[in-house]
């Protein structure tokens, strides 16, 4: 079927100079066919109108034949070519016929009325059995007058070919019919280079393996060059899919890189918009939408500043945008959020450099900063130097006046001498625990304070330091309870830090007691854990005070205690060793009921913090 | 004899500051904290008060306020004794006038000096006036 097919169209050529030459002999012909009968046609008009020109001179009389007479139309009958003769008749005057010739199977139509003719006139009329008459007619006259019509009719000449006529067209259909193959394979033969090419290309576009455009035949040199050009073209073809290859692996890489620099700015903690040339946002995280509440696509593209809800920050990023390209704000803006409770932001901008030209730039990255825990640790550090500055003019205070005292009196009173000795001794020493506290506080927070556990007899520990307390104290009035079990599992403890936690609640414990009162410390250990009690009889603890009294610096605003020397350390330092630690320290206490701090190491935390 | 109250937390400043200025001739009532302060204040009926800063129940700031309200600059010279710097105090002090800072530590014979000096201009302007 597809060779049919193909055979089809490659044969359509030759059948349509087929077809195209046996519709020129068609046109031929049918045009000589035209001629001919044009031709015919005028020759029988021009020889009627000559015959009845000629009968019309001829007398009527003479027209009709008398008796014995020879019948003239007869004889111009007979003298014709009879082929178109149709028929010859005279009329006289009242229109009876006097004469009539026909050929066979004529029936002549009537005569025309004698009286309308003036001179020679024609017509052309159908007869009954269909053929069509050119019939002519002149006036006949005797002796001037007019005395008959003479008419004649000739059949007019139909198409058709002659006999005579048929070896002249049969020659000419036949020249034209030779002429028609040959003239197609001459032209096949000149355009086979342009079939080859035609199905070279065609394989070349099927994409072939080896098909190329060979030049033959007489088209040669335009076939070189056309397979020259499509060489090229083929050559290019090839280049611009490489340069394609090129861009689209370079398309892919940007497309990776933007993703992954858009992943990294995504995945900083920070709040980032980036501002072009022109001061417009080009790019912003998704950390803007948690900041602002908008939405990083409504920002592209925009220079509007409406989405932002402080007058610092929308200053600060006008200023970005004005500046332009290269410009930047140095100094960063701190801010907060009425959205963001609690919370302390800080905005500054960094210019973006461009990497491949040295001093210009691409634009501004602004970035948005959770500055909280700063704030918070400059606005804590302030307080703590405040705190320290006035615990420690405090006591210099004190040294200061009691020593200007002594210098004044040189100690010519020696009731005062003694007391502003012992004064100065008592400030000097809670300047030292002052220091030493506050080293340790510092140096826990700070981290540089790492327990160094032993392995501890805690037995030994806690009634070595009760007797110490209970030996160094200036009250009389005290009594003092020990109450441990006979024997305590060794544990693994920075001594030295427990030391310093337990002697700061026994020290509170003698100095915040009634008279008489009781200090009391005792242990109990159980599977898990070892709980450590002191507790005294003393002023006890509001429940207000509770929450905070572990707090640095705090004091109770209790008259009682403000009597008592204290720099309000000593439990938020003791709290810090036992976290340290892994324990945890809790307070009971009813004002003016005495007071109970429990210490609770958990003998696994302790092994592991160990 | 010129009256002179002490308000203060700290009891061992009391009482070197009491001996000292009642060695120099001044009448000295103490308090411990600034409520005590305005208790006293009433009948003892001070030419001067010298005050500590950081008190409980009421501090410094607030007591001077309040006896700023009860009495003239010229009545009442006001001493504030305070570890800090007298510029630190300004946002509240700058209102208040004839009010003293001390910065710690305080000299004893200093604090007599000015004490004096303060009240002599006070009783010198009081004439004058009269």
């Amino acid at each position: 079927m597809g060779k049919t097919q193909g055979t089809w169209r490659d044969e359509r050529l030759g059948l349509t100079m087929i077809a195209a030459s046996l519709a020129v002999i068609g046109l031929i012909v049918f045009l000589l066919f035209q001629y001919q009968h044009d031709t015919r046609q005028e020759r029988l008009r021009e020889q009627a109108i000559s015959l009845t020109r000629v009968l019309a001179e001829i007398p009527f009389n003479q027209l009709v034949p008398q008796q014995g007479q020879k019948n003239i139309l007869q004889a111009l009958y007979l003298s014709h070519d009879q082929g178109n003769f149709a028929y010859a008749t005279v009329h006289n005057v009242t229109g009876r016929t006097a004469v009539e010739v026909t050929a066979p199977g004529v029936i002549v139509p009537a005569a025309i009325p004698t009286t309308g003719v003036a001179w020679i006139n024609e017509r052309e009329i159908s007869l009954a059995s269909g053929r069509n008459v050119l019939e002519v007619h002149a006036p006949l006259f005797t002796n001037g007058e007019v005395a008959g019509v003479v008419t004649l009719g000739f059949f007019q000449p139909g198409f058709g070919l002659s006999y005579a006529q048929l070896p002249f067209f049969a020659t000419l259909a036949l020249v034209i019919f030779l002429l028609t193959p040959i003239s197609y394979f001459a032209m096949r033969r000149e355009i086979r280079p342009l079939r080859a090419a035609t199905e070279q290309m065609g394989a070349i576009l099927e994409e072939a393996p080896g098909a190329e455009l060979r030049p033959s035949g007489e088209l040669s040199d335009f076939m070189g060059r056309f397979s020259e050009f499509v060489g090229r073209t083929q050559q290019r073809i090839v280049e611009l899919e490489q340069d394609h290859s090129t861009m689209l692996t370079s398309t892919k890489l940007i497309s990776y890189r933007k993703s992954r620099i858009e992943s990294v700015l995504e995945s900083l903690p920070e709040a980032l918009l980036v501002l072009d040339e022109t001061g417009t946002i080009s790019f912003a995280n998704t950390r803007i939408a948690s900041l602002f509440g908008v939405e990083p696509e409504e920002l592209q593209g925009s220079g509007d500043l409406s989405w932002c809800p402080d007058a610092n920050v929308c200053e600060f990023l006008s200023r970005c945008a004005r500046r332009g390209p290269g410009g930047y704000v140095a100094n960063a803006v701190q801010f907060s959020l009425d959205s963001v409770q609690g919370k302390t932001f800080s905005v500054s901008a960094y210019p973006l450099f461009s990497p491949s030209e040295a001093g210009k730039t691409l634009g501004t990255l602004v970035v948005f900063r959770d500055v909280t825990v700063e704030a918070m640790a400059r606005q804590s550090r302030g307080e703590f130097v405040a705190h320290v500055a006035h615990e420690l003019k405090t006591p210099l205070n004190v040294l200061g006046m009691y020593s200007e005292a002594l210098l004044e009196n040189g100690g010519s009173d020696e009731t005062q001498r003694i007391e502003c000795v012992n004064v100065i001794h008592d400030e000097v020493e809670r300047l030292a625990g002052l220091v030493r506290n506050l080293l340790n506080i510092t140096q826990i927070e700070m981290g540089s304070l790492q327990p160094v556990s032993t392995r501890s007899r805690v037995h030994e520990l806690l009634a070595d330091l009760f007797r110490q307390i209970q030996d160094g104290h200036d009250r009389d009035d005290l009594k003092f309870e020990l109450d441990l079990p006979r024997e305590i599992s060794a544990m693994n403890l920075d001594k030295d830090l427990v030391r310093v936690a337990l002697t700061n609640l026994l020290t509170n414990a003698i100095k915040y007691n009634k008279t008489g009162g009781t200090v009391r410390m005792s242990a109990e250990e159980t599977d898990n854990a070892l709980t450590i009690s002191v507790s005294d009889d003393g002023i006890g603890i509001s429940e207000a005070d509770q929450s905070r009294i572990f707090d640095k610096f705090y004091r109770s605003e209790d008259d009682q205690v403000r009597e008592r020397s204290g720099h309000g350390l000593g439990l938020s330092l003791a709290r810090d060793i036992i976290h340290l630690h892994g324990g945890e320290i809790t307070v009971k206490s009813d004002a003016g009921s005495g007071s109970e701090f429990v210490i609770t190491l958990w003998k696994e935390v302790v092994r592991k913090v160990s | 004899m010129s009256r002179i109250l002490l308000v203060d937390d700290e009891p061992m400043i009391l009482r070197i500051m009491r001996v000292t200025l009642e060695d120099r001739g001044f009448q000295i009532k103490i308090a411990h904290n600034g409520l005590q302060a305005l208790e006293l204040v009433g009948d003892f009926e001070p030419h001067a008060v010298v005050t500590d800063i950081d008190m409980p129940k009421m501090n410094g700031r607030e007591l001077c306020q309040k006896l700023r309200e009860r009495y003239s600059a010229e009545d009442l010279p006001l001493f504030v004794v305070t570890s800090k710097t007298a510029v630190e105090h300004r946002a509240w002090s700058e209102q208040l006038e004839n009010l003293h800072f001390l910065e710690k530590p305080v000299s004893l014979r200093k604090l007599c000096t000015r004490l004096e000096m303060v009240l002599q201009e006070g009783r010198l302007a009081q004439e004058c006036t009269t």
